[in-house]
């Protein structure tokens, strides 16, 4: 057994994992990117400002422009924004600088290698610098690259914050699930142990409405285990049919064999008893073992087309003279047109013929027995009815059983197998097997869809 | 006749070829598959009882092989299999007639016979005739001592199979197949019932009996 967590906390860490380095992609992204536009935009900035000064100059001359780039470097904040404007002997006329190294036309320029009146702002690690002409003069601006620092810092900020929230609650969430999802796998594989330990009616415990993988697949393994359980209980039952049915007979066969064997010569009679013993027992178990095999329903590859009324005339015609001669009558209803199931003849023709054999023996003479066909649209029902004793509500249900014989019965012969290798049969093509109260009597409708194949 | 036995169990082999001795008929006996498969090449038999399953050589797979190899000898295809696959899979392999383990000799015995004499099947007949009862095939008319008789339609048909058997045992099992092809076996009378009906209506009015009830075994059809 493994320990339970171990699976989601490992999923867990996993999707931790890969957060992080989509973070860090984000992040060196969005640096490159910052960087690329945020220097676009102050390049813009310094270009406008150099534009608008020479328009000063142009229209009012020095005295204005030196006003102007004074109140320029005044007005700035925390020094991220520096000017000079240089006269044409190199000396300075106005700005904020001092001195400044590297006279070159634009560029970047370390902090540590200007010198500003007043103080550079801590966030400040070095500025963009470019070096215009205006008129004879030269003006010289630089924006301070703390903008840059500080969107970047925000937006770290922000990733670092985000990352390791969804950390947090991807860890508790995957566990979470994780447990739930291994709580429900624990039953699943609990229950399948229960199951081959022995106890076949175990079932996964399934919640109404849920409709995700694990219920679906929970859905389907208690289908198969209600299969299995079904299979396991047919054998079951043909083991406890065979002792039940058989060992009667093969006590008495045994005991008039012994018998026999003590005698000196052998009893014709005695014999030709044993032989039908036998043959009573050898019946009984083909009808076992028929049932059986239909049941495993190997049979349905052998399946045509079957015209269900020519059978049923055919058990009429085999059946009539046997009633007639008990004093019940057989009445035959069955279309002059085929109708047609998707079936197994020879068995089709079982199941017409039990049920007429049971209702020739289960009523009394001067009893009509009427056998219909009737095809519909997507159905073919095939019904037999009586107007002798019938069968009560309570026993309706029972009859199907193996062995299963109704209080009035007993006496009138039959291995209690017929009705319930009707039913198996019925099975075998998906037919449904209706008792009904004839009033008087039973009436059995057997419906066949006749669209399936 | 002369019988090719096909069974791998010695008692059944001993129990089948002893009542086949009995009766007169002149048999062989092959243990398996193989020597089962030479025998059938070799000698000319009446008929051939195999066993559906063999050591070597699986009944189903002998039958192929020997109706593969052109012998057209009637097989009877015995088997402990009660599946309800094994009938048909026994006659489409090529067996013309199929018995399920545990069986009584008789029935082996009424259906050898009915398999040995099968009539040749080259012209289609139109008429079967014993003493002075006449069935035509064509008309469905039947007719004794010049006295048409009436028959329903399974009567007629179980007339027609005894008669097709004239002069051999012909067990309940074999009609119920036969005429009613009831593959199963119902727990009414219906063999016996529709028997004496058919005897009602062409033995009764007349001086002579042809429909004979066999003891134990079924009926047998005679002059």
């Amino acid at each position: 057994m493994h320990k339970p967590g171990r699976t989601s906390l490992r999923l867990s860490l996993q999707f931790a994992f890969l957060y992080a380095i989509l973070t860090a992609v984000i992040f060196v992204g969005a640096y490159w990117f910052t960087n690329f536009e945020v220097r676009g935009w102050l390049r813009g900035q310094m270009v406008s400002d150099l534009a608008i000064l020479t328009d000063i100059y142009e229209k009012n001359g020095k005295e204005n422009l030196i006003q102007s780039v004074n109140i320029m470097a005044a007005v700035n904040f925390e020094n991220s924004r520096i000017l000079q404007l240089l006269a044409d002997d190199g000396s300075i006329l106005a700005g904020n600088i001092n001195a400044v190294s590297e006279p070159f036309a634009e560029g970047y320029v370390p902090v540590d290698q200007i010198q500003i009146e007043g103080d550079h702002a801590t966030e400040i690690s070095g500025y963009w610098v470019s070096r215009n002409p205006i008129g004879p003069f030269v003006l010289v601006q630089g924006t301070g690259n703390h903008v840059i620092a500080e969107v970047l810092e925000a937006l770290g900020l922000t990733l670092v914050a985000g990352f390791l929230l969804i950390l947090a609650l991807g860890a508790l969430v995957g566990v979470w699930v994780g447990r739930l999802t291994e709580e429900r796998i624990e039953t699943i594989s609990g229950t399948l142990e229960k199951v081959s330990a022995g106890v076949l009616s175990a079932r996964v415990p399934t919640r109404g409405g849920a409709n995700d993988d694990l219920s679906r697949v929970s859905v389907s393994i208690n289908e198969t285990l209600e299969k299995l359980e079904n299979l396991v209980e047919s054998q079951v039952q043909i083991s406890n049919d065979i002792a039940h049915d058989l060992r009667t007979p093969l006590q008495r066969l045994r005991q008039r064999l012994e018998k026999m064997s003590n005698e000196k010569a052998v009893d014709p009679q005695s014999a030709a008893a044993a032989l039908e013993q036998t043959e009573d027992i050898i019946s009984t178990f083909n009808a076992l073992l028929r049932i059986a095999q239909i049941e495993a329903g190997d049979r349905r590859e052998r399946f045509q087309q079957t015209d269900l009324g020519k059978l049923v005339t055919n058990v009429y015609e085999a059946f009539e003279p046997s009633a007639e001669e008990v004093g019940q009558s057989i009445e035959l209803d069955a279309p002059p047109v085929p109708v047609f199931v998707w079936g197994d003849p020879d068995l089709l023709m079982q199941l017409i013929s039990n049920l007429v054999e049971n209702a020739l023996r289960h009523t009394p003479a001067g009893t009509a027995i009427r056998i219909a066909v009737s095809g519909a649209a997507d159905s073919a029902t095939f019904t037999i009815s009586d107007n002798g004793p019938g069968i009560s509500p309570v026993d309706r249900g029972k009859v199907f059983r193996r062995f299963y014989r109704g209080e009035k019965s007993r006496t009138s012969g039959g291995n209690g197998l017929g009705l319930s290798l009707c039913k198996a049969i019925a099975e075998l093509h998906q037919a449904t097997i209706r008792l009904k109260d004839n009033d008087p009597g039973l009436r059995i409708d057997i419906r066949f869809a006749t669209n399936q194949k | 006749m002369r019988v090719l036995i096909v069974e791998d169990d010695q008692e059944t082999a001993d129990y089948i070829c002893s009542s086949l001795r009995e009766l007169g008929h002149v048999f062989e006996h092959a243990a398996d598959g193989k020597s089962g498969f030479l025998s059938a090449l070799d000698s000319d038999f009446d008929v051939m009882v195999i066993d559906r399953m063999l050591p070597g050589l699986d009944g189903l797979s002998l039958v192929k092989s020997i109706r593969g190899a052109d012998v057209a000898t009637p097989i009877l295809f015995l088997s402990a299999m009660g599946g309800i696959n094994d009938r048909v899979d026994g006659l489409e392999a090529g067996a013309d007639d199929y018995l399920v383990k545990p069986f009584a000799f008789s029935e082996l015995s009424a259906r050898l016979a009915a398999l040995a004499r099968r009539p040749p099947m080259q012209s289609e007949e139109t008429k079967l005739q014993i003493a002075d009862l006449e069935v035509d095939l064509i008309r469905h008319t039947v007719v004794r001592a010049g006295v048409a008789i009436q028959l329903q339609p399974r009567e007629f048909r179980l007339l027609v199979y005894l008669m097709r058997n004239v002069e051999r045992v012909v067990t309940r099992t074999m009609l119920l197949e036969g005429v009613w092809e009831f593959h199963f076996d119902p727990k009414t009378n219906v063999v016996e019932t529709h028997i004496s009906r058919l005897r009602n209506k062409i033995d009764r009015p007349f001086d002579r009996p042809l429909i004979h009830t066999v003891r134990g075994s079924g009926y047998s059809m005679h002059a």
